[in-house]
């Protein structure tokens, strides 16, 4: 499945950057995510009790940022398995300057597997929208707080 | 396909629900399990505790009240369809119930169950934002009515807050030459809405639309109002070319989704075909009533 979308923040791109690659940033701002523990630089291991709605189920993987060059681009691979099924996937950030803030873009294919994909299809795009705006919403208060 | 541990308890009042509720952070509410049990047993959700409202006496009603339809939130899917009244003075909710699932879900899923749950292919909801329905929700603090419209907030997530449970859903009558409709193609498998539209038309004494209102399920991550088809339709005389025109509004604004079955564009299309279907089959039932 193909994810992708952009995002506008109003706070300029270092910054943005910056706390895309925070892990404490991170954490706040993954839907769920209860721990995010770094194992060697650009590289950690997630715990997330992910979900929507009634559906929940908690995800262990890791998470590697590579092609860092900041502050335009970095890609994401993320590797996670939990109780319902399994997501892999990788994803780009790209983001440009635009209206005196930054326009995050990101978009990435990602694999899900096992129950959670079997009987959940017809939802997980559009779960994986709901989470990914979440995300976002928090990301861009988390920045403006500091 | 066992379920995680949980634990059950069945309420003999709403009050008694509400206490268990409000005492188990984690516990979810049992209607007619015809949702949730599945996810549980995909452990998909896991509870820590079921709160049985299904014999709670006075749940289950459907009356008349003034201007108002009232019903109760543990009304089965097949007592809506197979209700006189309702076949009567809101044709399109049994309409609506006749599509839902297969015979068995219809004999124990309940309309409030279904509303609650808010499955982005759901039937209800595109009925209940046709029908400008009011939920009501009950907390210890009392009654709280909501707007369909703002009743369903994103992928099975609804208005309502942790400690309130859907209680009654209202309807008001609808007026003099009002004709309804729901439209539906069902996934071959789950019998989901691939895509549902939900359609109440007014016409006036011309015959033009006086007023439009129609709910859409199935396309998005929630069931959303059409508000590009219902601007387009009002006031204007209903022909094959006015509705066709006004159709193409399907999935103005909305986040439309693609899955196996059906890509975002093929379910774009579909939604303008269904939409074209629920409003002429709407102002069809106006001419014979």
């Amino acid at each position: 499945m193909k994810i992708q979308g952009t995002h506008q923040i109003s706070v300029a791109r270092d910054v943005v950057f910056g706390a895309l690659t925070d892990p404490q940033i991170l954490q706040r701002c993954i839907p769920g995510c209860e721990s995010l523990e770094q194992t060697e630089a650009n590289s950690y291991l997630a715990t997330m009790k992910a979900g929507v709605g009634a559906v929940k189920g908690t995800f262990k993987g890791s998470v590697r940022l590579a092609e860092m060059q900041p502050p335009a681009h970095y890609r994401m691979i993320v590797d996670g398995k939990g109780g319902p099924g399994f997501v892999k996937g990788t994803g780009n950030f790209n983001l440009e300057e635009s209206n005196g803030g930054t326009a995050i873009a990101y978009e990435g294919e990602m694999k899900v597997g096992g129950v959670i994909a079997g009987v959940g299809q017809r939802m997980i795009e559009a779960a994986a929208k709901m989470l990914a705006a979440q995300f976002f919403n928090s990301l861009a208060k988390e920045i403006n707080r500091e | 396909m066992i379920p995680a541990q949980f634990d059950y308890r069945r309420a003999n009042t709403l009050a008694e629900a509400l206490t268990l509720l409000s005492q188990n952070e984690d516990a979810k509410i049992l209607a007619g399990g015809h949702s949730l049990i599945p996810a549980m047993k995909l452990r998909l959700a896991t509870p820590s505790m079921l709160v049985d409202i299904g014999r709670i006496k006075d749940l289950a009603y459907i009356r008349e009240a003034g201007d108002q339809i009232l019903i109760g939130a543990a009304t089965t899917h097949y007592q809506i369809e197979s209700s006189d009244l309702l076949q009567k003075i809101c044709p399109l909710l049994p309409e609506c119930a006749s599509h839902i699932g297969d015979v068995q879900v219809r004999n124990k899923g309940t309309i409030g169950g279904s509303v609650a749950h808010s499955d982005p292919a759901g039937d209800w909801p595109a009925a209940m934002i046709a029908l400008n329905a009011e939920i009501v929700a009950v907390s210890t603090d009392g009654d709280r009515a909501i707007k369909a419209d703002e009743f369903f907030v994103d992928l099975l997530t609804t208005a309502l807050q942790p400690g309130e449970i859907l209680r009654e859903i209202r309807i008001n009558k609808s007026p003099g030459r009002t004709g309804q409709s729901y439209a539906k193609m069902h996934h071959p498998a789950s019998g989901f809405a691939v895509v549902g539209v939900a359609a109440s038309i007014s016409l006036d004494q011309n015959g033009n639309c006086e007023q439009a209102s129609i709910g859409i399920t199935g396309v998005s991550a929630k069931a959303y109002r059409a508000t590009g088809v219902e601007n387009a339709l009002q006031g204007v005389k209903l022909n094959d070319e006015t509705i066709g025109s006004a159709a193409l509004h399907a999935t103005e604004g909305a986040d439309v989704n693609g899955d196996l079955f059906a890509s975002a564009d093929y379910r774009k299309h579909l939604a303008e075909v269904y939409v074209r279907r629920a409003i002429s089959a709407a102002i069809k039932s106006v001419a014979s009533a």
